[in-house]
């Protein structure tokens, strides 16, 4: 494994540079039943082909991104910053907060 | 001249040899004895390429000798015979060659009883080098057994980098230097030049001279080209990352680099290299490849042989033939080689045997077939195959960014294709046995072998190659590939096409483990207190990276660690200690919402904290495991301190930087576990010692049990939390890290009056599992949640949400598997931490954490247990060590159980 990552801060950078988070997935919100807290907490599915993921980069800016990496080669076609894709706020609202999308 | 040693005898080598080269020089015709059969062996390419020559250099086993430069003093051995490379013993199994089959393991050893009796038989009889220092258990092991060995790694980038260089490569370069590139050329030779240093006329196909010397002063006048000498490519990876090794002497040290050099673009000027014919004695010392005997004549100024044989389709015998004369060599006769037969001789060549006549010789030259290098290509991604119009393997469909030049592309560039695939294999007798035919050299495979594969069914090339072994020695099939699939063609009836190839796969040519590894460096790191410590002569103990007091050599007489540790341990509840904490992780969480990020983070609530207050909280993940635990002080509004585990540091800050990422959260978090040292006073006099040193008010109305406070403490600025860990009134102190040796000392001065003394972890452990304070990941693991393990008072399910949230709530509305719990031993025995539980002679649950207890006058301790079965004064038995121990299980805490102590 040797490929190369685009951080969105510091450009093209040696995986290892990196920690692997997660694959990205949606958070249930608490009140919704156990079977898709089971499914987010426990099921992976490891796509074969491009897959949203979480990466830190840990020997750069050590800031935490969203890359779309093709599992099969290992490109790395895309990478953002979660903000940039959807800002969202986590003030306290009267309906059941939007969740997040999160580690697993 | 320079002076080695091989096989203790003193050897003399001129400036640029190469071990071989010297040896050959000076007589030595057998190098090496083969893997199976013990045959000796002679250099066969001298171009490390095949396995004859490997040999053992300075306790370096393995070495090829015909590309190792000779250093001064230089101890080298042979390798596989006993007693000498003349008469080794084990040369009979040549002749019991009918007990080893191909597949002889396969078919001897299908009972697992057998292998086990006769392993270190064979294991001492086959095979190559002997390793040292087999075992390495400690961290001076490794720095003993590498001694006189430097290991490096260097990254390089490079817009080009070329591999190879000969003519092709150097043309290269200077073709992509021109274009502006920043350039890398690689090349594992001392100098440039590849063929062109061995040969002495070279053209290029448009038949033009090419001149070493002056392609090697361009090269030196291009500034950005950066040559690699004496550095071998043995892998390349995704992302065009090559694999490199660099090899050579500082000093009178080996030194090995491992380069990991990254390349926009990268283009494989390899070449080509030569591979043997195959007939039957074909191994014998004395039959050398036609290169080889070019580098020894035109490299190294030797003069090979008084009279010789060549083994070539060329009438007059070739280049290699009028090197060979003009060097003095008579040629004895110029053989076809569809002709060859056999090679007579025993442990050296005495004459070739061809279809119709005999004729002695002491060396026969064979010009083999070319083929290019190409290994790295296919690992790059490109496709090798056999191209019957070019009588060649050739690269295909080359991803972008790698690209081939020169030989190594299948086409002649300045190396002739003499010699054709169809005469590579003998004409009948390939599956006779004896003399025998070998097709590899490295595992002494013979063509009849290869027969009996095939007929045996493992007649796919893939099959092929792992049941007969042939193409997986020290030369990774550079010898032997093409014949191997030469023989599967014939036999099969098939085109070469057909057959396929084998994968080359990284690293080869091999690489050491210590290169691999990297430089002999130990991370270590040491609290600000180290030289502290060091006064007061700590007993060392590593935790994670980190160095701490395990114990102190307190007092003039000589103790066992059990008495100091119990020294210590009574100081603490009857006087007062202080402790090194400076290795606790360290955070600060600020900005307007830090409070429900926390609040999102720990299963406590946090953002109703109180200023000057702190509280116990724990990190699970949405799972309800356990992650972490710590104290979290709120300094002010916008500002908290949190704790965390030693060990956990950089795992808590990423987690609440990853749920902080993608909100509009206004929070800031800092790791300062390095900007503060910390130490924990405690026991009854713990308050008399600090009051000397501060003005903040220590009285428990002022101060209470789990309050924090910024305050001066003896000149310097500090944090005070009031915590419990030891169970005796206590302050954590958190100052800035380079004042820890001045506050130390005046705790230590200020102390001295109520007795105080240092203590280290062994003593704290004691102090807090009588207390039943849980230590994460001692006592917790994967599976531990905070209900099991008693902690549900760090949990508040009445929060919004929160990480863990909805497995805690259904954890508290269902029942436990495991529990948490205490145990007093009814014996004097501790068992071992990780000791079995076992009730009614089943298992039911493991020790996490054991000790003597002074206040219970027996050992105690920690262990999970099965939830039915956590009751308060349950006999249970403890399995430690082959022995059953009585215990009694409870749930009370075993010191002070109100907790009066930390409180008042």
């Amino acid at each position: 494994m040797s490929f190369l990552i685009p951080c969105p801060n510091c450009g093209k950078r040696s995986v290892y540079e990196f920690r692997f988070g997660s694959e990205y997935k949606k958070r249930p919100s608490p009140n919704q039943p156990q079977e898709a807290w089971t499914e987010y907490s426990y099921m992976k599915r490891n796509e074969a082909g491009l897959q949203k993921e979480w990466w830190f980069h840990r020997a750069g800016c050590r800031q935490w991104f969203l890359a779309v990496r093709d599992t099969v080669t290992n490109e790395v076609h895309e990478t953002l910053f979660p903000r940039d894709e959807s800002p969202r706020s986590n003030t306290p609202s009267p309906q059941p907060s939007p969740s997040r999308d999160a580690p697993a | 001249m320079k002076t080695f040693y091989f096989d203790g005898k003193p050897y003399t080598a001129e400036a640029n040899d190469t071990i071989a080269s010297a040896l050959y020089r000076s007589g030595v015709r057998v190098f090496s004895r083969s893997f199976k059969y013990h045959r000796p062996r002679g250099l066969l390419c001298a171009a490390g390429k095949c396995p004859n020559c490997l040999v053992d250099v300075d306790g370096t086993p393995n070495v090829r000798a015909c590309t190792q430069q000779v250093c001064s003093g230089d101890v080298v051995t042979h390798q596989n015979a006993s007693p000498s490379l003349k008469h080794d013993i084990l040369s009979v199994a040549g002749l019991v060659d009918w007990l080893m089959p191909i597949g002889f393991y396969y078919k001897t050893f299908t009972h697992p009883a057998a292998w086990k009796l006769v392993e270190p038989w064979i294991r001492r009889a086959a095979g190559l080098g002997v390793v040292k220092h087999p075992v390495l258990k400690n961290y001076d092991d490794v720095v003993e057994a590498t001694k006189g060995y430097r290991y490096e790694h260097v990254n390089l980038h490079a817009e080009k980098a070329i591999v190879g260089g000969g003519p092709a490569g150097m043309l290269e370069a200077l073709n992509a230097a021109g274009e502006g590139l920043d350039v890398v050329l690689v090349d594992d030779q001392p100098e440039l030049g590849g063929n062109l240093r061995y040969r002495k006329k070279v053209q290029n196909p448009q038949g033009n001279p090419l001149d070493a010397q002056k392609l090697r002063e361009q090269i030196a006048a291009t500034p950005n080209i950066r040559v690699l000498n004496n550095t071998s490519c043995f892998g390349l990876y995704e992302g065009n990352l090559l694999g490199m090794l660099h090899k050579t002497r500082r000093g009178g040290d080996h030194v090995e680099q491992l380069i990991k050099l990254r390349a926009g673009q990268i283009t494989v000027a390899t070449g080509c290299f030569e591979v043997p014919l195959v007939f039957k004695n074909n191994d014998l010392p004395g039959i050398m490849l036609s290169t080889a005997v070019q580098r020894l004549l035109n490299q190294h100024r030797i003069k090979v042989a008084e009279s010789a044989v060549v083994v070539s389709a060329e009438e007059e015998g070739g280049e290699v033939a009028a090197d060979m004369k003009h060097a003095g060599v008579s040629i004895a006769a110029v053989v076809h080689p569809s002709e060859v037969v056999a090679a007579n001789g025993r442990g050296q060549v005495r004459a070739i045997q061809t279809s119709d006549k005999t004729i002695p010789c002491e060396l026969i030259v064979i010009c083999g077939l070319m083929l290019p290098e190409a290994g790295l290509l296919s690992q790059g991604g490109a496709v090798v195959v056999w191209d019957a119009d070019l009588d060649s393997y050739a690269p295909q469909s080359l991803p972008s960014g790698l690209s081939v030049v020169g030989d190594a592309t299948g086409k002649a560039f300045t190396i002739p294709r003499v010699t054709h695939s169809s005469d590579l294999l003998p004409k009948e007798g390939l599956d006779s046995g004896r003399p025998k035919s070998f097709v590899c050299y490295c595992e002494d495979v013979t063509s009849k072998d290869l027969c009996n594969g095939i007929e045996e069914g493992f007649d796919h090339i893939q099959t092929l190659k792992r049941y007969s072994t042939a193409t997986m020695g020290p030369c990774q099939g550079k010898m032997c590939h093409l014949a191997t699939a030469a023989v599967r063609s014939k036999v099969k009836g098939e085109t070469l096409a057909e057959t396929g190839r084998t994968t080359s796969r990284p690293p080869n040519p091999s690489v050491s483990l210590g290169a691999l590894a990297g430089r002999k460096l130990h991370t270590l790191k040491r609290t600000p207190l180290h030289r502290k410590h060091e006064e007061h002569d700590a007993v060392w103990v590593e935790l994670g990276h980190w160095k701490r007091a395990r114990y102190y050599k307190a007092g003039p007489d000589e103790k066992s660690e059990k008495e100091y540790v119990q020294e210590e341990y009574r100081n603490v509840r009857d006087k007062v200690g202080l402790i090194d904490v400076s290795t606790l992780g360290k955070l600060e969480v600020k900005g307007a919402d830090a409070g429900s990020l926390l609040d999102k983070i720990y299963t406590n609530k946090l953002s109703t904290l109180r200023e000057g207050r702190m509280r116990y909280s724990v990190i699970c993940d949405d799972t309800a495991t356990i992650l972490d635990d710590g104290t979290v002080s709120r300094l002010a509004e916008d500002h908290f301190f949190i704790t965390t585990t030693t060990g956990n540091i950089d795992f808590v800050q990423q987690w609440m930087e990853w749920w902080k990422a993608g909100t509009d959260w206004s929070v800031h978090i800092t790791n300062v576990t390095g900007g503060f040292g910390a130490i924990n006073v405690a026991g009854p006099h713990a308050r008399d010692v600090l009051s000397q040193l501060t003005d903040c008010d220590l009285n428990t109305e002022a101060f209470p049990y789990m309050a924090c406070r910024e305050a001066v403490v003896a000149e310097i600025p500090c944090r005070l939390l009031r915590i419990g860990f030891t169970g005796e009134t206590g302050w954590e102190i958190h100052f800035p890290a380079e004042c820890g040796e001045h506050l130390w000392d005046a705790v230590m001065q200020s102390g001295e009056a109520f007795g105080i003394r240092p203590f280290g972890v062994e003593a704290q452990r004691t102090l807090r599992l009588e207390k039943m304070h849980v230590i994460v990941s001692a006592d917790t693991d994967a599976t531990s949640n905070p209900y099991g393990a008693e902690l549900e008072f760090a949990v508040k399910l009445d929060k919004e949400d929160f990480i863990g949230k909805p497995a805690l709530m259904r954890l508290n509305n269902s029942a436990l598997h495991e529990k948490l719990i205490g145990f007093e031993m009814q014996t004097s025995t501790v068992p071992g931490e990780g000791a079995m539980l076992v009730h009614e002679g089943r298992p039911a649950g493991r020790v996490t954490s054991s000790r003597h207890s002074a206040v219970k006058g027996k050992p105690i301790g920690l262990a999970w247990i099965a939830a039915e079965l956590a009751q308060q004064g349950r006999a249970i038995d403890i399995q430690s060590d082959g022995h059953t121990l009585k215990a009694v299980l409870t749930t009370e805490v075993f010191y002070d159980p109100e907790g009066s102590r930390v409180r008042t």
